[in-house]
């Protein structure tokens, strides 16, 4: 069955030869992505000076950092979106996800997505159906078995909170929804073509209180099935959500830790300074 | 101290410090320059249309005059019979064709004229009767339209005498107007001439019901397959004119003199009229049939090009060109509008028609049923060219549709996995379809109201289009309705039937194009991309 290969059996990242595998370990919160030596620049301009970091698996990631310090920047490098912009180039430096380095010339950057998704900063729906906003992701990928898709969209929606509210709209628009159910639709979507790795960008930039309070509970119940790097401004979101916690400024990475070690006692002063409000 | 307080008062005095100018301020100047712009182009507008409609309005009464003139003079009466006459006479024609043939052949076979002439000589009394048997209709109508064109073209002269009398009156020159002579014309009179002959017509038809199948059923024989067919297929033509016989005999004896004509005939007839014939000294028509055929057939050429062309361009800029090749493809597809349209039809007549034909005559392609073709100016060649102008509004539109649809929804596709090609198919083209749509829309309108090409290019022939005959159709030489304005306006009469016709087809081309916009625009905010 295609669909079943489709799937169940992820196509290596690499697709002409194989890179040495990473060695397995089974411990359960081994680094699933690597940062180290990142050096990125748009046109002449450096945005990230020498970024060394390393993301667990199953475990939410926080960055944070006040406006133009980068940190959007490096979550858009984790699944290559930079490269839709035509000056953006790496200086040096390499990340790894899941041992293989994914600005490796023989990969493909389609396969590197459907294993790291991403949700936007602004809710994005496409002016489709809610039922065909899920499924795009499947539709790409030439699945058209009914039962599969039906099954997806049930899955999806359920994963991001979302069906009890939709589910018996979901040939409406996606664009009829309310803000925060966006949001979560779009969290669907990205879903849709099981990742591993969630990128959030700012994802409750434009939600209110309540709906924020919705996918910060969703970003929770995720955590348990994906690995999740997410941007944040909200200090207060950062240290709600997330397990480790990032700080990036002018383009560094100042600090990262323990959550609950950077909100209390950081080691760097700048550090300080950005969490108690005396900048940014 | 005291100079202090008069400046205190001074700051709050509220009046107005700037200078006017006939109580005018500079703002309301501007106001008033803008404001007025806007008022000017409306009112031009507007005039341009009422201009159209009075100019046009006209043209149904002057036709109904003229149609029941056409009747009441009988000329409609004897048209029928003439139809009869040019049917009898295209079987002549091919009667002559064969005989043609023959003695081409027999040249070919190698005999000299003396030869020839003997040879011809042997089937002579076949065809010289036949060429007999046409002659008695002919000199018929030929007689009877002599009587009721005299009489329409007397009646007319009549009332062109009235309407001159009628000015001297006005003038006060009664005496020159008493020395007008005129005779009131009877068109009754002269009809009834006609008709009380009839039975004459009728006498004809009897005749060449007798004596054409007796001719046809002795046919000439020849040594030869191809001349053999073709007189099969002369006696099969020949059997079908007698079959048409009690048609015309029937349309003759019932037609009705006195039914009305009226301002619905009028109407009908130029609509759904399939002849535009002007100068004619029989009766004129007046039908935007072929008109408008061959203009809707020459833009629907035109935007088969010129949609996948502007269309595919537009997606391939916005989407996959890297930014110097935007720089390049942007200004010179833009640049294609500046061309001179007298110029394109120039490179038309001069280059694409006789490349067009050129191509056409390649043995490679001699398969294709209407080719090669005898036109080197046709639907095709006008359309090729007209593309060319509908391009630059098609690519130019269709590329700020694309613009329009949020870079988001691209990142959002191309994250989850999908190719380029992908999001463009199934996220960017949808999204953007409204504009796209209205973009070809106006190009559409571009290329109906397009002039000058269409009539350097398009053969300007007046006729319907041949949509039977298949894809073959697009080769055909046609008129336009923006065509026959520019050829025919410069030398008609002003006021007369055929200038007002001109107007009306102007206005027809007014509310196409009009409707054409309207329906972009409602499509373009119908469907707008609603950023939330």
């Amino acid at each position: 069955m295609s669909v079943m290969t489709n799937e169940n059996i992820p196509k290596p990242l690499v697709e002409k030869e194989n890179v040495p595998p990473s060695e397995p370990e089974t411990t359960p919160n081994r680094s699933l992505i690597e940062i180290s030596n990142f050096n990125f620049f748009y046109g002449d301009k450096q945005a990230l000076f020498n970024v060394d970091m390393s993301i667990k698996e199953r475990e939410v990631t926080a960055f944070i950092g006040p406006s133009g310090c980068g940190k959007s920047t490096l979550l858009r490098c984790i699944n290559r979106m930079n490269d839709l912009i035509d000056i953006a180039r790496i200086g040096s430096g390499t990340i790894s996800v899941n041992g293989v380095d994914i600005y490796d010339e023989r990969v493909d950057t389609i396969e590197l997505r459907k294993r790291v998704g991403m949700v936007f900063q602004k809710s994005n729906p496409f002016p489709k159906s809610i039922y065909e906003n899920v499924v795009y992701g499947l539709r790409i990928q030439g699945i058209t078995r009914k039962s599969v898709l039906d099954e997806t969209v049930e899955r999806c929606l359920k994963g991001a909170a979302l069906w009890e509210e939709v589910k018996d709209r979901l040939d409406t628009s996606g664009l009829s929804l309310s803000g925060g159910q966006q949001q979560r639709l779009c969290i669907a979507r990205a879903l849709a073509v099981e990742p591993d790795i969630l990128l959030m960008d700012e994802p409750c930039s434009a939600l209110d209180p309540v709906a924020t309070a919705k996918v910060e509970e969703l970003i929770h119940e995720l955590k348990n099935r994906y690995t999740i790097v997410i941007v944040t401004h909200n200090m207060q979101q950062a240290a709600r959500v997330s397990d480790k916690t990032a700080f990036f400024y002018l383009g560094e990475l100042i600090e990262m830790n323990a959550t609950d070690q950077i909100f209390m006692s950081p080691d760097k002063e700048q550090t300080e300074a950005y969490i108690s409000g005396r900048f940014g | 101290m005291e100079t202090d307080v008069p400046d205190q008062e001074n700051r709050y005095d509220l009046s107005t410090r700037r200078k006017s100018f006939l109580g005018f301020t500079k703002d309301d100047l501007l106001k008033g320059l803008f404001g007025g712009n806007a008022f000017v182009s409306i009112l031009v507008l507007s005039l341009i249309t009422l201009f159209l409609f009075k100019e046009g309005a006209g043209f149904f009464g002057q036709y109904r005059d003229s149609l029941r003139l056409y009747r009441l003079s009988g000329l409609e009466y004897v048209e029928t019979m003439r139809q009869e006459q040019d049917a009898l006479s295209a079987l002549n024609r091919y009667l002559n064709s064969i005989r043609t043939l023959q003695s081409e052949k027999l040249v070919d076979s190698g005999m000299d004229f003396m030869q020839v002439k003997a040879a011809l000589r042997t089937d002579e009394d076949f065809y010289y009767a036949f060429e007999d048997l046409a002659m008695p209709l002919r000199d018929f109508v030929l007689e009877a339209n002599d009587i009721v064109g005299t009489a329409r073209d007397s009646y007319v002269e009549m009332l062109d005498l009235k309407a001159h009398r009628q000015n001297l009156l006005d003038a006060g020159r009664d005496a020159e107007a008493e020395a007008l002579k005129i005779t009131e014309v009877d068109l009754a009179l002269f009809f009834n001439l006609v008709k009380s002959r009839e039975s004459e017509f009728l006498e004809i038809n009897r005749t060449l019901e007798a004596a054409i199948p007796q001719l046809l059923a002795e046919p000439p024989v020849y040594d030869d397959l191809e001349l053999n067919a073709k007189m099969e297929r002369f006696q099969e033509l020949a059997a079908m004119f007698l079959e048409e016989v009690p048609d015309f005999e029937s349309k003759v004896t019932g037609w009705d003199r006195e039914q009305p004509i009226g301002m619905g005939n009028a109407l009908t007839s130029f609509i759904f009229g399939r002849d535009w014939v002007t100068n004619s000294s029989i009766q004129d028509w007046y039908g935007i049939v072929p008109l408008f055929t061959g203009s809707l057939l020459v833009a629907l050429i035109a935007m088969g090009f010129a949609v996948p062309l502007g269309v595919g361009a537009a997606i391939y800029v916005n989407q996959a060109a890297s930014r110097m090749e935007q720089n390049i493809i942007k200004p010179y597809i833009e640049f294609i509008s500046a061309i001179p349209s007298v110029v394109i039809g120039f490179f038309g007549i001069a280059v694409f028609g006789t490349l067009v034909r050129e191509i056409s005559n390649w043995e490679a392609l001699s398969w294709i049923s209407f080719f090669p073709l005898s036109e080197r100016l046709n639907g095709f060649t006008a359309g090729g060219l007209l593309a060319l102008m509908a391009i630059p509004t098609i690519f130019t539109l269709a590329e700020d549709a694309l613009n329009n649809v949020p870079l988001s929804y691209k990142e959002a596709s191309m994250a989850m996995g999908s190719t380029r090609l992908q999001t463009i198919v199934r996220i960017i083209v949808p999204t953007a379809l409204s504009g796209i749509i209205s973009a070809v829309l106006l190009g559409f309108g571009r290329v109906v109201g397009e002039t000058m090409v269409v009539l350097l290019c398009a053969g300007n022939r007046i006729e319907i289009p041949r949509f039977t005959e298949g894809l073959g159709v697009v080769f055909e030489p046609v008129h336009t309705m923006t065509g026959i304005i520019a050829q025919e306006l410069g030398e008609v009469v002003h006021g007369s039937i055929h200038y007002r016709a001109l107007f009306v087809v102007g206005l027809v081309l007014f509310i196409i194009s009009l409707l054409i916009n309207y329906v972009a625009q409602k499509i373009v905010i119908k469907f707008q991309i609603s950023r939330g």
